[in-house]
């Protein structure tokens, strides 16, 4: 409890605003209109310019390009949207999922010549990360950063050593190939999985007693456990969710090469965090949505799609969605002060 | 005897017309203070009297709003605390501010450290300073053990010589005593007196009166922001004093009691409850009754509660709620709130309410299992009850899709009490249910409370408002060092009969 007088304590509360209306129309405030709408305004914009002036945008064939290559880490995002909004930073250990849920997926599957098996064995690795991930940061408080790093660390040591770092390649007329070649009219189907994925955790996150309590756990931690909620539930659900994601991440990342290797999904850690944060999901808790975050995956595909066709390099590429993320960042703070009552 | 000899000349330290306004509410409303050298200067208030805002703003804590603080007659930049530092003004404050990782020797000149060029720390001048500073107090404790592994008398005591090594001309105290044993009280008085006639300038807070009458030279007596007495200390007797706090005429406002309501069966009961803090309370609510817990800020009401209903962890005793004649162990909070707790912390913005989300979802929160089916939220039931209670509460205005962080304390606290309405609780406990809230809401916050009792629910307020705590409760513990010192029924409890009984502590501090 605090031990100093009411009166000296409490002023702040005293001066917060009347309700929104008492106080008459709301100035307009363009940080946190910026770090709320912005980025529809920035896709729209992003897309109209480069089908306008990037020669090649525009086709088919480079469209569905860019889909099958944002597919995965666009459906590794949105599962780790629920950890961000939970106030828990990001999950790193995505790096790590990815790359074993894809080697699972053919190794097993190539070994027992069942698929479904291959998935459940998968699944159950995915649900061990989401467990311990959780336990260890829901439970022992534990800072999310470090532990999803160590648990990459974990998880990627294990995967090595199973594996001996070789590559598995999916036979060439097995589902798994057929699911990645498949195609609903001109768009791939993995482009149909992240749809899929982004609208079922949508619902989750907007529409479920445990999303509700995902935001308002992000919003303020101590004040829902107050509420009687079981927080450390909600901590471990979270990361069961980007548990989920990296799955079938895994899975449509393997389907589509019909190759997996345990360096598959380097970098799906800050790729992920560049689309959530760049979707404007405030790495405070508590604001955010997924549909948000598949916004910044559109985005942040296209921008690279931009740069490789005006015969940027990687390096480039690098630097730019860098930057981006510290702006966003950098948004998301500046908007939250000049918004604060 | 000091007062004689310290009269002659200007004051150390003086402080003219001091207003601090924080929002539209007053803290310090035209204050004066002057301190000489060599006078122990004591100043005593109820909580909320403005004390600790004064005391900052002569620190350079805190900028006033009005007025001047002058050093030897030189007016002190406000709200600089690197130049009232300067300027021989060292303040202890009321919570302890030392770095627990860091040793003794380091919190002491944690500020000024010592250093030989290139910024390198000077390890011996540092041990030399802090022990100079120790010697003066006449504490012995290791130059080199982490402040963390000390008691919390050492570290009171190590924050006062991290003062005195700055070597102040005026040492400003506040509640130094608070976590003190009487013996180490004694201690520190002596030692005060000491410092006193090497000609230090002493400005002294406690609520303890004993304290007052064995040190002070002279006393300043604040009320509601306001000076109400400057006097020498042998002006007054205790009990003038605490009439001079609390204000005569506000005493035993006109009767608002509830006619006497014939309470029900114990539903909320504590036995032996230890926690830090806590020593040993069993306490009883029963149904339709308002139990009220008063005392002085810091004596351990808050941690009481947070232990009785398992927010906070119990190292000892029983807590159960009897609801439908079923009696339930308080094993965790979680299951209590789930058995029909409801808790208004004493801090809203940081434990009652998620600032970010809106009224309809904080509102909500609490209330999630019936507001939805199969886990899923049933959005146009949600809207309903959120609007239902908006009324209920009369939040104005009653727009449930605004974040709460828009909304001005008082509807803060009313969205705070409307989720736990919905929760249609057996037991309510309340932390300070009206601190930093105006008057028209804190009476829609009362009525509240009291229509909760009235529909038989067991009603647990903790409060240093002493009018309120008079208005609305039955019975009336006073909490003091972490125990009930006292029982006062709403027919004999007035503010003297709780002040007199939550600060002089007769059986402590011989006075």
């Amino acid at each position: 409890m605090t031990t100093t007088d009411a009166a000296s304590t409490d002023g702040e509360s005293v001066t917060a605003l009347e309700g929104p209306g008492a106080a008459g129309p709301e100035g307009f405030q363009l940080l946190p209109w910026m770090a709320d709408r912005g980025i529809v305004l920035f896709t729209v914009a992003l897309v109209l310019f480069a089908a306008v002036f990037v020669d090649g945008f525009a086709s088919l064939a480079n469209i569905t390009d860019v889909f099958n290559r944002s597919a995965p880490i666009g459906i590794v995002a949105v599962g780790m949207t629920f950890v961000v909004i939970s106030a828990n930073y990001l999950d790193l250990s995505v790096v790590s999922q990815v790359a074993t849920s894809a080697v699972t997926l053919l190794a097993v599957s190539n070994s027992t010549g069942s698929v479904a098996l291959a998935m459940l064995a998968a699944f159950g690795v995915a649900l061990v990360y989401g467990v311990v991930n959780g336990t260890a940061v829901g439970i022992f408080k534990a800072n999310a950063v470090i532990v999803t790093l160590s648990t990459t660390f974990i998880g990627l040591g294990i995967l090595r050593w199973a594996s001996g770092g070789s590559i598995y390649f999916g036979p060439n007329d097995g589902p798994i190939r057929a699911f990645g070649l498949a195609k609903i009219g001109p768009f791939p189907l993995s482009m149909l999985v992240l749809i899929l994925m982004t609208l079922l955790l949508s619902y989750v996150l907007r529409r479920t007693t445990f999303g509700f309590m995902v935001k308002a756990f992000g919003s303020n931690r101590e004040a829902t456990r107050l509420a009687g909620v079981n927080t450390a539930w909600i901590v471990i659900g979270a990361f069961l969710m980007s548990a989920l994601g990296a799955l079938i991440g895994g899975f449509v990342l393997a389907a589509f090469s019909n190759t997996a290797v345990s360096t598959n999904g380097t970098g799906y850690d800050f790729e992920a965090l560049a689309a959530i944060v760049i979707g404007g999901t405030s790495v405070f808790g508590g604001k955010g949505s997924v549909l948000r975050t598949l916004l910044g995956v559109v985005f942040v595909s296209v921008l690279s799609n931009l740069m490789v066709l005006s015969g940027l390099g990687f390096g480039v590429q690098q630097m730019a969605i860098g930057a981006l993320i510290v702006a966003a960042v950098s948004l998301d703070a500046l908007a939250r002060k000049a918004g604060a009552a | 005897m000091e007062h004689e000899q310290t009269h002659d000349g200007a004051p150390v330290i003086e402080a003219t017309g001091i207003v601090k306004r924080f929002g539209g509410a007053v803290a310090v409303d035209g204050v004066d203070i002057a301190c000489f050298a060599g006078e122990v200067h004591a100043l005593v208030g109820e909580n909320g009297a403005g004390k600790s805002t004064l005391m900052r703003i002569l620190a350079g804590i805190l900028t006033p709003t009005e007025g001047q603080v002058l050093v030897d007659g030189r007016p002190l930049e406000g709200g600089d605390a690197k130049a009232s530092l300067e300027a021989g003004i060292s303040l202890v404050h009321q919570e302890l501010s030392l770095v627990p990782e860091m040793t003794v020797a380091e919190n002491i000149v944690l500020g000024f450290t010592p250093t030989r060029g290139a910024g390198f720390i000077d390890r011996d001048e540092q041990r030399r300073i802090a022990q100079a500073a120790l010697d003066e107090i006449g504490v012995r404790v290791d130059l080199d053990e982490p402040v963390a592994r000390l008691s919390v008398a050492l570290r009171q005591f190590v924050e006062i010589a991290r003062a005195i090594a700055r070597q102040p001309r005026v040492l400003i105290l506040d509640e130094p005593t608070a976590t003190l044993t009487p013996a180490e009280t004694d201690y520190l008085l002596a030692m005060l007196q000491r410092l006193a006639d090497r000609g230090m300038a002493i400005i002294y807070i406690s609520h303890r009166l004993p304290e007052i009458f064995a040190l002070g030279d002279r006393v300043t007596i604040l009320r509601d922001g306001q000076l109400v007495r400057a006097c020498a200390i042998d002006e007054l007797t205790s009990d003038e004093m605490v009439d001079l706090m609390v204000g005569r005429e506000l005493k035993r406002e006109l009767e608002t009691h509830r006619e006497d309501v014939e309470p029900g069966p114990v539903v909320l009961c504590a036995r032996g409850i230890t926690a830090p803090g806590v020593d040993g309370v069993d306490l009883d609510v029963r149904a339709g009754q308002i139990v009220g817990l008063g005392g002085l800020v810091g004596a351990g009401r808050t941690e009481l509660v947070r232990a009785i209903i398992g927010a906070d962890v119990r190292t000892g005793g029983t807590a159960t709620m009897t609801i439908d004649g079923e009696t339930t162990d308080i094993r965790s909070y979680r299951q209590a709130v789930a058995n029909g707790l409801a808790y208004v912390p004493e801090e809203r913005r940081t434990d009652g309410l998620a600032l970010t989300m809106s009224v309809r979802d904080n509102i909500a929160l609490p209330n999630r299992r019936r507001l939805s089916r199969l886990s899923v939220l049933r959005r146009g039931r949600i809207r309903e009850f959120a609007m239902e209670l908006a009324h209920a509460v009369e939040l104005r205005p009653p727009v449930i899709t605004a974040d709460v962080g828009s909304y001005s304390g008082g509807n803060q606290q009313k969205v705070v009490l409307a989720k736990w309405l919905g929760h249609e609780p057996s037991v309510i406990v309340l932390d300070e249910p009206t601190r930093g809230v105006d008057v028209g809401a804190k009476a829609e916050i009362h009525r509240l409370v009291r229509e909760l009792a009235e529909n038989g629910t067991a009603v647990l307020v903790v409060s240093s408002d002493l009018p309120e705590l008079l208005e609305l409760s039955d019975v009336i513990h006073v909490v003091r060092d972490g125990r009930i010192q006292g029982t006062l029924d709403s027919s004999e409890a007035d503010e003297s009969a709780v002040m007199r009984l939550a600060a002089s502590g007769e059986a402590e501090v011989p006075a």
